[in-house]
């Protein structure tokens, strides 16, 4: 891929704003365990507006919902833009490449290409998993449909190919973590237009991954839009720290958050407004991290955005990129055929 | 089979040749009684002492094994 | 080693059934050495099915053979008569072992004892790990000797996952991460450049997924009148 040519790989909202050089902010919109598309047009209204386009998660932690593409083709009737995420943990190639076809039909533009969280985490964990291609030869796949106009197996497109802009994970904390910028180094390689990373609470930490990736010129062919997400609690920062794989937060972070309750400690049974008066409080103090994070974030070189991921906490993110200087977001036109 | 008053169970004693074994024989000696229903086999170790040789006592009758060694 | 273990003997029992006569088959190979199925473990299974069997009402005459390898035709003459006096056969064989005794012996009923596990080794006494996955197309060339098949949880071929810690796969302390376990075997032998190569999709083909798969040996095979001297299947 050569991001400096002209015309656009498929033109969608985010690849225009990271490609006139605005600082790109996405968010993340979970579909229900249902059959109720309310739900994902009332999310849309939240995050409309707020960011430049919205992750929409493929059974997120192998738990069944509604699947991606039919969210985002709703998200798009909202006008929000969707990020498709597509795992290969529940499909094979020939199922993942029909569903890119019919994603690009419904007007989606935007994927972003991941392995998929084990299923033994998820409400199936009996359930047999596919990891027929792994996230690498995913992005591979789909950069090739469009650029080569060729289905997996080599055949040509006998008529519209999907023109996707596509995106990946990276984790820059995970083990082995030397590994971890060759690992982004992969994907770029194999064609990740943008990169979408882990929840950053430890910007010297990513400081340091960062100017490895820059050693390695990876910021140069593609777009790293950090990870940020709000603390909703003492109690979510200690699970996240200790239980979930490449997250560091730092005891700064941890000390603010506790902190933020203080006024509640030590005053026994609290009643039910003592507890939502600290959640408030907390939630208040998750944000104005949050918004510090993204301005800390910024002024790295090689950053090109922010990735918001409010879990089940959509509301978050428009005052987080109100408070980050972030809104209102970029309008870049469309290039002239 | 327990409660009846007549009951008397067999036991199947696994015994190490160089301790319970040597004990039961010197009980013998000094003419202590045990009672008939208990059978002693000797092991030359109670090491040796298989899963499968408890297996075979139960099936063969036993309502108890000890192991003495 | 194809490792297996023992069924629950309350599904044996039920696999049985009312079977009166019923011949409990040892292989000594693999189930052996795992200890589920050679002649020791037949013996048990025997002791606990008579016993079974009379606690339940239900005796039943239980014979024991262990032949030397359940999955070929010869080992398995030797059984004929035996296999032809009983109402089951109660293999304590691999999946492989239990299929070639119903093979052979078409008029047999041919129940499995065992659930056969994986191809792996023996860690340390009483624990084995798996190791291959038979994927038809072995890559531990490029990965230091380790199979990212077999012990990747999510067969990645190009690379941890963000799940890799401390060493460990996300899905289970107890797991190792394979890509950590090639990581450190290419950094210590300096091959890493291997990594960085993008490995392509696979052609599972090779694997199970192009249907079941058989090997002929042109070199190795008999004469065609050789081949029709000999039967392949006996009868019980």
């Amino acid at each position: 891929m050569n991001i400096s040519a002209n015309g656009y790989l498929s033109g969608s909202n985010l690849e225009r704003v990271l490609r006139a050089g605005h600082f790109a902010a996405t968010g993340e919109l979970g579909p229900p365990q249902s059959a109720d598309g309310s739900t994902i047009r009332e999310k849309a209204q939240l995050l409309k507006g707020a960011c430049d386009a919205a992750n929409i998660t493929d059974n997120q932690t192998a738990i069944v919902r509604m699947s991606s593409v039919s969210a985002g083709a709703i998200a798009l009737q909202e006008g929000l833009e969707p990020v498709i995420q597509v795992t290969c943990r529940d499909r094979n190639r020939l199922a993942i490449q029909s569903d890119i076809l019919g994603a690009y039909a419904q007007g989606i533009r935007n994927i972003l290409a991941l392995s998929g969280d084990h299923q033994t985490f998820g409400n199936h964990p009996m359930a047999k998993n596919v990891h027929d291609i792994d996230s690498i030869q995913l992005v591979q796949m789909i950069a090739e449909m469009r650029d080569k106009k060729i289905f997996q197996c080599g055949d040509p497109f006998k008529g519209q190919e999907p023109c996707m802009f596509v995106g990946a994970a990276a984790a820059p904390f995970a083990h082995p973590i030397d590994f971890r910028p060759y690992r982004l180094g992969k994907k770029v390689n194999a064609g990740a237009n943008f990169i979408q990373t882990q929840l950053i609470y430890d910007i010297e930490a990513f400081k340091k991954y960062m100017e490895k990736v820059r050693a390695l010129g990876l910021h140069e062919k593609t777009y790293i839009l950090a990870g940020v997400g709000p603390l909703k609690s003492p109690a979510m920062a200690r699970y996240m720290r200790e239980s979930v794989p490449g997250m560091l937060i730092p005891d700064e972070i941890m000390n603010r958050m506790t902190a933020a309750g203080a006024p509640w400690s030590g005053k026994g049974e609290l009643t039910k407004e003592d507890k939502k008066a600290r959640s408030g409080a907390w939630r208040e103090t998750g944000i104005k991290i949050c918004v510090e994070l993204i301005q800390q974030l910024r002024e790295i070189e090689g950053v090109s955005g922010v990735h918001i991921m409010a879990i089940e906490w959509e509301e978050a993110v428009r005052p987080i990129a109100e408070g980050a200087g972030l809104l209102p977001r970029p309008v870049v036109e469309p290039a002239a055929a | 089979m327990s409660d009846q008053p007549s009951f008397e169970p067999q036991i199947v004693a696994f015994c190490c040749r160089h301790c319970a074994y040597t004990a039961a024989d010197l009980a013998g000696g000094l003419r202590f009684q045990y009672p008939t229903s208990i059978k002693v086999v000797e092991l030359p170790c109670t090491g040796r002492l298989d899963v499968l040789h408890v297996l075979r006592a139960f099936e063969d009758g036993a309502d108890g094994v000890i192991a003495a060694g | 080693m194809i490792v297996a273990e023992t069924k629950p003997l309350d599904e044996i029992k039920a696999l049985l059934s009312d079977a009166e006569k019923v011949l409990v088959v040892g292989c000594g190979t693999c189930v052996t050495v795992c200890f589920a199925g050679g002649s020791r473990e037949v013996a048990i299974m025997g002791s606990l099915l008579r016993m079974a069997g009379r606690m339940d009402g239900h005796e039943r005459q239980v014979e024991e053979v262990t032949v030397q390898r359940q999955c070929e035709w010869e080992y398995l003459d030797a059984i004929a008569e035996q296999v032809g006096a009983v109402d089951v056969v109660l293999s304590l064989g691999c999946g492989i072992g239990v299929q070639a005794l119903a093979e052979h012996f078409p008029n047999a009923w041919v129940v499995p004892g065992l659930n056969t596990k994986f191809m792996g080794l023996p860690l340390e006494q009483g624990v084995w790990a798996e190791r291959c996955a038979g994927c038809g197309d072995c890559l531990l060339g490029l990965t230091g000797g380790v199979c990212p098949i077999a012990r990747c949880s999510k067969q990645l071929l190009n690379g941890p996952c963000g799940g890799s810690i401390d060493g460990h796969c996300e899905i289970n302390p107890e797991v190792s991460c394979a890509w950590q376990l090639i990581y450190d075997r290419l950094t210590e032998k300096g091959k890493l450049e291997v990594l960085m190569e993008i490995q392509p999709p696979r052609d599972w083909r090779t694997a199970r997924h192009g249907g079941p798969r058989t090997i002929v040996r042109e070199d190795l095979r008999l004469p065609e009148d050789h081949q029709a001297g000999q039967s392949m299947k006996q009868e019980a």
